[in-house]
């Protein structure tokens, strides 16, 4: 697996109730040079965003106990300031898909996911966001 | 008794009969033949004795004829002659041994005869010749003559008559009880067993009376009975068969349906292990791992193999279909074992399992797989019926005070129950009596075969219970599983 290394350290909001499955992703995505904080259920995400923190994208499973994955995505449409969502779903179909989108996800990845793919999308999202980012910051 | 002895002891009784009969009216015959033969010949004895004596009466007085017939005496040694007066003084060696009274008829100069008995017991033929004498006086001549000789030839007769009887009834009862066995006993025994063997449901062995009598046809009338019996049960062996493997395909195909409602739930539980494992792995095949890093991550794929195993064991156990195999099993074991089945679904759906367990084992003899099957089916009913989320409780608990309904038989014994009770949105009275009548649905075309709850129904009543229900729409639905309780059965 290649590492993709970036000069500084995008901060990615991790939400995934299976331990290990969240334990892994920490595991990749530092070694990719990310810094992760992770949490195991929708309520806390909402929680860590709603604590202001800034987040270049938060990494969400659909479904997880208190608070799925989408309710959180949809509280989040009227933020401005909402970071990039990449929502991981299990059931793959496509009306969950189609919702996460329509609730204003970057994008979606089914589960079982390859690590690679993931951290390529990562790292394509943030790298967007960064370049949106500047072209906002370039025009103001 | 048997029927050879009773026809034996009616023939014999018969021949006895008849032959008894016989020789006691031979015997008879022969007796007064004998007797006519006795008397005739002392009546001409007599009547012999009669002209001599009234002869020498009148030539030469009294007491010569009297003395001639004391002297006759010596000549007829087995006829005893004496001179008898009949009116007049009368000494008693001249007296008759009869009452005068009986011999009436000789004052008509009738001869009589008749029998007497002496005080000793012995009978006699006497014989009276009237006699007129010259001084007008009646006497008479009696001849008496001793029966004992008639007697000795009676009780001869008697005695052979006897003989043959017994010899013909033992000859009798031997012939018959050698041929009433060979004609009537054996044959008999046979019929007995052959009809004994139908009677508990073997057809397999055939017999043959040989002959053409009425054993014989009732031989062969057992016999074409014993194949059309044989035929008849081969045949409902065969619809019964049929139908059981109808039937069981039936449960099988629901099954595969209920399987399919949680395939989406199961995937999604497999889905993450899945990924944790691809994960892993890949992460050992990186570079820059750590010896200890690499050991964990392989410890976690093996522990989420297993993960994974355990839910396709579950899953297995449930759509592999072999034969109905009932148990003794603890009913919160079997609710348990739902758990991995039913979680993932219920969560998809928002849904929160809850279950609860009796705090005490509840033993049932059940076919797990079936039982599974029956609550998946009302759960997942339940789950449908819960668009909006919510719990659905699984409770097994004892019950103490339960009125099973009339067609449940052991109503006496002990209940366990299971029930699956939802907060959705209920089901109206009038859906409620046809629940569970098959190919009854309310769901749309292509959700549902309607016949889920008639195979629950069906499943439940040949365990020996029965499924209640209670609903108020609106607030949700209560499905009440009875079964009896097999207290002494040793748990699986």
């Amino acid at each position: 697996m290649e590492a993709v290394c970036l000069d500084i350290h995008p901060q990615i909001l991790l939400a995934e109730d299976d331990l290990e499955l969240r334990e892994l992703l920490i595991v990749v995505l530092s070694r990719a040079g990310y810094q992760v904080t992770s949490c195991d259920n929708g309520l806390q995400l909402l929680e860590q965003l709603k604590q202001g923190d800034k987040y270049d994208l938060v990494i969400t499973d659909v479904r997880m106990p208190a608070l799925s994955g989408l309710e959180v995505l949809e509280s989040q449409i009227d933020n401005p300031c909402c970071p990039p969502f990449i929502c991981m779903t299990a059931f793959g179909d496509t009306m969950t898909h189609a919702t996460a989108r329509r609730f204003g996800a970057t994008a979606t990845i089914d589960k079982p996911f390859d690590l690679d793919e993931m951290i390529e999308l990562v790292h394509s999202t943030c790298l967007r966001t960064e370049a949106e980012s500047l072209c906002v910051g370039g025009r103001s | 008794m048997r029927l050879t002895v009773k026809i034996t002891f009616a023939v014999l009784l018969g021949v006895a009969l008849v032959f008894s009969a016989y020789s006691y009216f031979s015997i008879q015959r022969e007796r007064d033949q004998l007797k006519k033969n006795l008397s005739r010949e002392a009546r001409h004895v007599g009547e012999n004795l009669r002209f001599i004596v009234s002869e020498l009466w009148q030539q030469r007085g009294e007491a010569v004829a009297i003395a001639f017939l004391k002297k006759a005496n010596q000549d007829y040694k087995s006829t005893l002659v004496r001179w008898v007066w009949l009116d007049g003084e009368i000494l008693s060696q001249h007296q008759p041994r009869v009452p005068v009274e009986q011999l009436e008829d000789l004052y008509n100069e009738e001869t009589v005869a008749l029998l007497a008995g002496s005080p000793d017991g012995q009978d006699f033929l006497l014989t009276y010749l009237p006699l007129y004498t010259k001084d007008g006086r009646i006497g008479a001549i009696e001849l008496s003559e001793s029966m004992d000789e008639m007697h000795d030839y009676v009780q001869e007769s008697l005695r052979r008559s006897a003989i043959v009887v017994g010899v013909s009834v033992a000859s009798g009862v031997l012939l018959m009880g050698v041929l009433g066995s060979i004609w009537i006993g054996r044959p008999m025994r046979k019929l007995r067993a052959q009809a004994e063997r139908i009677g508990s449901g073997d057809f397999t062995t055939s017999i043959n009376v040989p002959g053409s009598g009425e054993i014989a046809e009732l031989s062969g009338t057992i016999e074409r009975m014993r194949g059309q019996l044989a035929e008849a049960r081969a045949a409902e062996q065969i619809a019964n068969n049929e139908r059981i493997e109808a039937l069981e395909k039936l449960r099988h195909t629901e099954r595969l349906a209920t399987l399919g409602q949680l395939s989406a739930g199961i995937a999604h539980e497999l889905g993450t292990p899945l990924n944790v494992i691809a994960g892993r792995a890949k992460l050992i095949h990186s570079a820059g791992m750590k010896p200890d890093d690499i050991s964990r991550s392989a410890t976690i794929i093996g522990e989420q193999a297993d993960r994974m195993t355990g839910i396709m064991r579950q899953l297995l156990s449930f759509a592999r279909r072999g034969k109905s195999q009932k148990q003794s099993v603890d009913l919160s074991v079997v609710l348990q074992t739902l758990k991995p089945l039913l979680e993932p679904t219920a969560r998809e759906q928002g849904i929160d399992l809850v279950i609860s367990e009796a705090e005490q084992p509840l033993p049932v003899y059940v076919d797990p797989a079936q039982l599974q099957q029956v609550l998946l089916n009302l759960t997942l009913n339940g789950i449908q019926a819960m668009p909006d989320g919510g719990n659905i409780t699984l409770i097994s608990c004892y019950t103490s005070a339960v009125e099973p309904p009339e067609n449940i038989e052991n109503g006496d014994m002990n209940w366990v129950c299971l029930q699956v009770c939802d907060q959705g949105t209920g089901i109206e009275p009038e859906t409620l009596r046809q629940i569970f009548d098959p190919f009854f649905t309310t769901k749309d075309i292509g959700q549902g075969t309607g016949l889920g709850l008639s195979i629950a129904h069906g499943i439940i009543e040949e365990h020996g219970g029965w499924i209640d229900v209670s609903s108020t729409p609106g607030e949700g639905s209560c499905f009440s599983v009875y079964l009896p309780e097999n207290p002494s059965g040793e748990l699986v």
